[in-house]
């Protein structure tokens, strides 16, 4: 890696949520045949062209298809026809996607993954909305009853009370009314990021940017107090 | 909660410590990432920061465990 690659790689790690534009690029490398031979039948014109969309949506429906075949034990309220519905319109907006970025693809895996993963996200993306259709998001802590102990030895409790008692006033006194409302819906109340996003009306980076700002304060906060979670974390390794 | 319930918590509160990329980079590199590690290639070392990012969101996380099993599902054919 060139220094000033370096460079760039240390600032995105520093501060996510950074235009994709400013990443490090991944290395350009030579096209393996199949994938060049996507590219170039995609770039074509006339029936050459059309053929090659047609395999490419048949491609992505594929990947839309499988993933909502992963899913589909966990949504149990939408019906076979409703699952191929979502199928058939993330194939349609991934292959918009896939073919506006067609000059984006640098060949760092081949044409097939880099195209699935729009399938991929579309139905994601899909399914979580699907899931809080009609449902309010909750942005203010509901859920620290989850963190109540019991079971607990009385020197774990105590330990457990007074991280929680922490953890409490750096999201009411160290957070931003927005970084709280956001690690509050997203950490605490489990609410899918996209969901999140759309009701908010911002973009699922700029979220995570204010989620990893949020946490990094809360971090600091509580080892200002003296509080670390390096012993619990390390136990779980 | 027992211990273990308090940790997983607590991470999920926290967020990952290492550093990480955000979801717009994560999506850009998936593709390369799961390639790498269907091969074995050391995937952490060639992006680093999203192993960490995948720890901490969990919708890249489901995207990431999608596009792994259904391109090594492929290549296992």
């Amino acid at each position: 890696m060139s220094a000033a690659a370096a460079v760039t790689v240390r600032r995105e790690l520093v501060e996510p949520g950074l235009p994709v534009a400013q990443a490090a690029a991944p290395p350009t490398t030579p096209l393996d045949p199949q994938s060049r031979e996507w590219l170039r039948s995609l770039r074509s014109v006339g029936a050459g062209r059309d053929a090659a969309v047609g395999r490419l949506h048949a491609l992505l429906l594929r990947a839309a298809r499988f993933e909502v075949a992963r899913r589909r034990p966990m949504l149990p309220h939408l019906r076979g026809d409703d699952l191929d519905d979502v199928a058939n319109q993330a194939a349609d907006d991934a292959l918009v996607s896939v073919l506006a970025r067609l000059d984006s693809f640098r060949g760092a895996s081949r044409f097939t993954t880099w195209a699935y993963k729009f399938a991929l996200l579309e139905v994601a993306v899909k399914l979580r909305r699907r899931a809080w259709q009609g449902r309010e998001v909750p942005l203010e802590p509901e859920s620290w009853s989850l963190f109540s102990g019991s079971g607990l030895e009385p020197d774990e409790e105590a330990e457990q009370g007074e991280l929680l008692a922490a953890l409490q006033r750096g999201i009411e006194e160290a957070l931003t009314k927005h970084q709280r409302r956001v690690l509050v819906a997203l950490a605490l109340n489990g609410v899918p990021i996209d969901v999140l996003a759309e009701r908010l009306g911002t973009t699922r980076g700029a979220l995570y940017k204010t989620l990893h700002d949020a946490r990094r304060k809360l971090r600091r906060h509580l080892a200002d107090l003296g509080l670390s979670l390096d012993s619990l974390e390390e136990t779980d390794r | 909660m027992n211990r273990p319930e308090l940790r997983q918590a607590l991470r999920r509160l926290l967020g990952p410590s290492d550093p990480e990329i955000g979801c717009d980079e994560c999506f850009e590199q998936l593709d390369r990432y799961v390639e790498l590690e269907l091969v074995g290639g050391d995937a952490d070392s060639a992006i680093p920061g999203l192993r960490a990012h995948l720890a901490g969101c969990p919708a890249c996380r489901e995207e990431h465990e999608s596009l792994r099993a259904l391109v090594g599902g492929e290549q296992a054919l």
